[in-house]
């Protein structure tokens, strides 16, 4: 079971043979005893022992006797070797076991009552199985409890020196925050250096421990772990899509807790490859905005430049009176809507069929449109499917990774554990190229530091550094030479100085880079907000795509070009067809024949005229061509910068309906505001970035009058004439596996298969004339800086702002972040205050330094608005897929 | 029928001999002590394990002995206890119960609750009079539950001692858990047992 696996996935280990209790057993050279012994199914009991890390061997628990030696040995740090003849029952092995649980308990405080652990500790279990009554020489050790730590309690009298935790968080996470220190005569865990605990606090470190020593301040003394509902749900805050517990008690959230614990420890190393079972900061702790006391309880009516609070019933025929009388008046073309992608497949199904069906209009469209569709629409284009071609599998089996534009260890945490896992176990060589030193490229073999704004020149230059340095794959460009062809001289035109100056990376480096990627079996392309919310989003990932076919690696396993997104269900609003663009299943809409298919069932003729996206929506509203806006979860006010003029367009406006958890900056220019539930009160499936389809289920009672939002949307159908008979998130499902027979892949998606060759053979040459074209220098002296908003790791999007937990730890400082270098030669220190110009305007805001940051950049999350720093982008929409960015500007920055 | 017969029956019959045979009872109960008595006005002496009123208890400079560790609500078969916990405001890492519920209609005066308490915080007292108009003042709160403790504290004190849950003082402490207090400000020395 719990077999490390070889370092290279490629070759198996040699096989031998042992006895365990009689029976002749067959394993893998040079791996534990213990986890021979566990893969036979016989379970000794271990403390310190867990699949994902190496064995520690400190708990004396896992006693075997061996033929030939006299005492019982440690079964975990013993390696299996040929021929042993093992024991692993027996009566003397008891009391050994006894007696090992007996020292521990010698030393371990009975405060069981009071322990957050009583009922969920390994310990309590040990001394209850092995019937430990009676110690004769207890002791206490007196430690003081360290609760220097915002999120994180030490209680180091209850610590067994397991040092789960310090492994886990080492060996699995390699962010190694914990250690060992003999304090008090006693080893203690402490955070490194004896300070107050601050790491990226994922809490697996409170996971794997398996007494109450490391205890979680959010829920601290609020449970007993038998009063609890454990409901198993898919986090909401990024497309990792973990899996996680929330614990519930009536309807309040508890804690959450994550498939990583010590109770299950037992399993197959190589495993881990699919996830590791953990979660980050956000999904363990980011949940107290699920009962808070800003959620909408009660619909809310606009009356006198006020909203005010109304039943249900009564705002509910409002709405649909002014719906059903704007359409009659102005048409259907008059209406549109947005919605969240925090919302389920089931949902998004309901919202794009609720738009186009019953009040038949085309214009709608998602929170992918921020990102995600750049992507979806260049795979589309080049290969054929709208999704990421690779799992979690393929990253940490890669053998070459090119992370790019992609501060992963902040937007998803668990995948940057898969590459990490990729570099510890399986030795990959990961080349990150961004413009700021985050956390992977620490880890990483190859990190190079670019300069702001310049991932476009850099693909450009490893095409080129590819084709130049002959490490194109025969086989694959000899299949199509005309587009060969195309490419060779639409990147003949580009000099590497210029690309070298502009980019900071040296001719040698891109060579070295082409190299990697095209040398290794596996290689892996992975791109995020810093390709696809940028400006030529589109043209990167497409550029992208080139490299992987030049160096052979379109269509074989374990390759591909993959990206990650923010909200938990972007593919998912893909996949439903929530965009102008797309029929779900991600037909064209233009599509007559498919239009018809799905227009055939629902009983409709579906609109035929153009629809529109989230900026000509927004477009149309503003020039009162759209009169009704229905906004789902969306917050387009607080989200897109002031130079987008979403407020005067909202106010143009005959009906703003916001459906939404909480009330947002949108919400409350609305006329109506419908009160929705969060995730844990509703069920559904939401899909990953990987694509597998993966079930929420509801934890909790809706908090207040709030209701599920395909409800709301069933029910607003239905008082617009439709008849849509769900009366439950299942109903609804069954119509979406009628319609998409396979999507429900029950969490192991179809592998997709590329096909380039349509795209290679018509049009590319064509296209890739204008690709690779040289870009005017983009830095202008007046404004040296680069100004980026990104992600925080505590943050996801604007809702992760409710969570009171998150706050604590990550509050919105209000201040710009900025590189100490910089900071010294314009003479500022922490906390003063500069004047930021853009373009678009100037803002006065306090600085602070942060060391992740390169010379040139500052940076501010996009989490708050307040300083009103997004003001400051200014937005640029592309052309093809109609994304806009607006995380990336140019400033300048003075003493105010 | 014999003569002699005939003649004790006639002579029972004039002399009322069953009546008075049947009174006999009755006199001989005029000169005995009644065992009924007046209830209300008289009350019965209980023995100290009698199971009555549940009560919360408090340590003799008041602070409240009760940790919050929901250990009486799990032992609880009749599922009448309901313990909110959390920590104390005030003392920090110290767990209390914010709310403590016993719904006393439920209760089956097991007296497993005052077994499970690993503080001796719960007792049953001599209070068994629930009579009332309104059946919901007999869901008590943590309030209700401390007054009864205050008002029978002997009877608490005696039902523990009675039921060998609490000793003397020393013996006590010996017999209970012994907390590890948020050493900040250590609040309890080390108990002799330990030193």
């Amino acid at each position: 079971m719990g077999l490390k696996p070889a370092t290279n996935p490629d070759v198996e280990a040699a096989s031998i043979e042992l006895t365990i209790d009689g029976k002749t057993v067959s394993a893998k050279d040079g791996v534990s005893l213990y986890d021979v012994i566990s893969s036979t199914g016989k379970i000794i009991p271990a403390m310190c022992y867990h699949y994902t890390f190496d064995p520690f061997g400190s708990c004396g628990m896992c006693l075997v006797m061996q033929e030939g030696k006299k005492a019982p040995v440690r079964s975990c740090t013993a390696k299996a070797t040929a021929g042993m003849v093992i024991r692993t029952e027996g009566e003397d092995l008891f009391l050994a076991r006894k007696k090992a649980v007996e020292k521990h308990l010698s030393v371990h405080p009975l405060d069981c009552p009071v322990c957050d652990a009583d009922g969920h500790c390994e310990l309590q279990d040990m001394a209850f199985q092995h019937g430990v009554t009676n110690l004769a020489n207890a002791k206490q050790k007196f430690i003081p409890e360290d609760t220097r730590s915002i999120v994180l309690d030490f209680n180091m009298n209850r610590c067994i020196a397991c040092a789960e935790c310090i492994n886990v968080c080492k060996d699995v996470l390699m962010i190694d925050a914990l250690q060992f220190m003999k304090k008090g005569g006693f080893n203690q865990v402490v955070a490194k250096g004896d300070l107050p605990l601050s790491c990226e606090f994922c809490g697996d470190c409170l996971a794997v421990c398996p007494v109450g020593a490391i205890t979680n301040k959010y829920s601290k003394y609020l449970y007993k772990p038998w009063q609890m509902k454990k409901t198993t749900s898919t986090c909401n805050y990024c497309g990792d899509g973990c899996q996680l517990y929330l614990e519930t008690k009536d309807s309040e959230v508890i804690r959450v807790t994550s498939p990583l614990s010590w109770k299950n420890k037992w399993g197959d190393r190589s495993e881990t490859a699919k996830g590791h079972g953990g979660l980050c900061v956000r999904g363990r702790f980011g949940f107290e905005y699920l009962d808070g006391k800003s959620r909408l309880t009660q619909p809310l009516v606009r009356e006198n430049n006020q909203l005010v609070p109304k039943p249900w019933l009564e705002t509910m025929h409002q709405v649909v009176d002014r719906l059903a009388a704007i359409k009659e008046k102005h048409g259907s073309d008059a209406i549109a809507g947005l919605i969240t992608a925090r919302c389920t497949n089931e949902e998004l199904y309901l919202f794009q069929k609720l738009m186009r069906a019953v009040i038949g209009t085309n214009q709608l469209d998602s929170s992918a449109r921020y990102g995600h569709m750049n992507f979806v629409h260049a795979t589309r284009h080049a290969l054929g499917f709208g999704r990421t071609p690779n799992d979690w599998e393929d990253l940490t089996k890669a053998k070459a990774i090119l992370l790019i534009g992609s501060n992963l260890t902040e937007t998803n945490p668990l995948t940057a554990v898969r590459v990490k896992e990729a570099i510890r176990v399986y030795n990959a060589q990961v080349v990150v190229l961004d413009s700021a030193v985050t956390n992977i490229a620490k880890l990483a073999s190859h990190p190079f530091l670019i300069k702001p704004g310049t991932e476009s020149l850099v693909i450009d230059g490893l095409v080129k550094a590819t084709i130049e340095h002959d490490l194109i794959d025969e086989t694959a460009v000899e299949k199509h030479p005309r587009a060969f062809e195309a490419l060779k001289s639409a990147v003949a035109g580009l000099s590497f100085d210029h690309l070298a100056t502009q980019t900071g990376i040296s001719v040698e480096t891109y060579r070295e880079i082409a190299a990697i990627m095209a040398e290794a079996p596996r290689s892996i392309i992975l791109c995020a907000e810093g390709i696809v919310r940028r400006a030529d989003g589109y043209q990167n990932v497409l550029k992208l795509i080139d490299l992987a076919w030049i160096t052979g690696k379109l269509g074989k396993p374990g390759c591909g070009v993959n990206t990650v997104t923010e909200e938990p269900n972007e593919q998912g609003a893909v996949d439903m067809g929530v965009a102008p663009e797309f029929l779900p299943g991600q037909s064209r809409y233009e599509d007559t024949a498919a239009r018809k298919r799905f227009g055939k069932a629902w009983d409709v003729t579906l609109p035929t005229n153009g629809g529109a996206n989230l900026i000509d929506i927004l477009k149309r509203c503003k020039s009162g061509q759209i009169k009704a806006l229905y906004i789902l979860g969306e917050n387009p006010l607080g989200t897109l910068p002031a130079s987008m003029e979403v407020r005067t367009a909202l106010d143009k406006l005959e009906l703003l309906v916001v459906q939404d958890p909480f009330l947002t900056e949108t919400g409350r220019r609305a006329h109506f505001v419908l009160p929705a539930c969060t995730y844990a009160e509703k069920d559904g499936t939401f899909t990953n970035l990987e694509g597998r389809v993966l079930r929420v289920r509801q934890a909790m009672d809706p908090i207040g009058e709030s209701l599920p939002d395909w409800h709301i949307m069933t029910a607003l159908a239905n008082a617009l004439g439709a008849q849509w008979p769900y009366e439950s998130a299942n109903d609804i499902q069954a119509e979406i596996m009628k319609l998409l027979p396979g999507y429900y892949n029950l969490g192991q998606p179809r592998k997709v298969t590329p096909e380039p060759d349509a795209y290679l053979a018509n049009g590319y040459a064509v296209e890739v004339k204008t690709r690779y074209r040289i870009a005017p220098t983009t830095t202008d002296p007046k404004r040296p800086f680069a100004l980026v908003m990104g992600q925080q790791l505590t943050h996801s999007g604007k809702m992760s702002t409710e969570a009171l937990g998150l706050i604590k730890i990550a509050p919105n400082t209000g201040k710009l972040r900025m590189n100490l270098q910089d900071m010294e030669r314009l003479g500022i220190q922490d906390g003063s205050k500069v004047r930021v110009t853009s373009e678009r305007g100037s803002l006065q805001l306090g600085v602070q330094a942060e060391a992740s940051l390169a010379p040139n950049t500052c940076f501010f999350p996009e989490h708050f608005n307040e300083p009103p720093v997004k003001d400051l982008m200014a937005l640029q929409v592309d052309a093809t897929t109609g994304v806009p960015s607006f995380k990336h500007a140019w400033v300048s920055i003075e003493r105010a | 029928m014999s003569v002699a017969a005939l003649t004790k029956k006639i002579l029972h019959a004039a002399l009322f001999y069953e009546i008075w045979d049947a009174m006999k009872v009755t006199f001989r109960h005029m000169f005995h002590k009644p065992i009924t008595f007046q209830y209300p006005r008289e009350q019965r002496t209980l023995p100290d394990t009698h199971r009555g009123a549940l009560s919360l208890l408090r340590y003799d400079d008041k602070r409240e002995r009760c940790v919050g560790c929901d250990l009486c609500e799990a032992a609880c078969p009749s599922h009448c206890i309901k313990v909110v916990s959390a920590e104390d405001k005030d003392r920090p890492l110290q767990r209390y119960a914010s709310e403590f519920y016993i719904d006393i209609t439920k209760c089956v005066f097991c007296g497993y609750c005052v077994e499970a308490c690993p503080v001796n915080a719960l007792a049953m007292t001599k209070m068994y009079e629930f009579s009332t108009h309104d059946k919901r003042t007999l869901l008590f709160d943590k309030k209700r539950l401390y007054e009864i403790g205050e008002r029978h504290l002997e009877d608490a004190k005696k039902y523990l001692y009675a039921h060998n849950q609490e000793k003397n003082v020393e013996e006590s402490r010996e017999y209970r858990y012994y907390f590890p207090q948020s050493v900040i400000k250590p609040t309890q020395s080390t108990p002799k047992h330990l030193s």
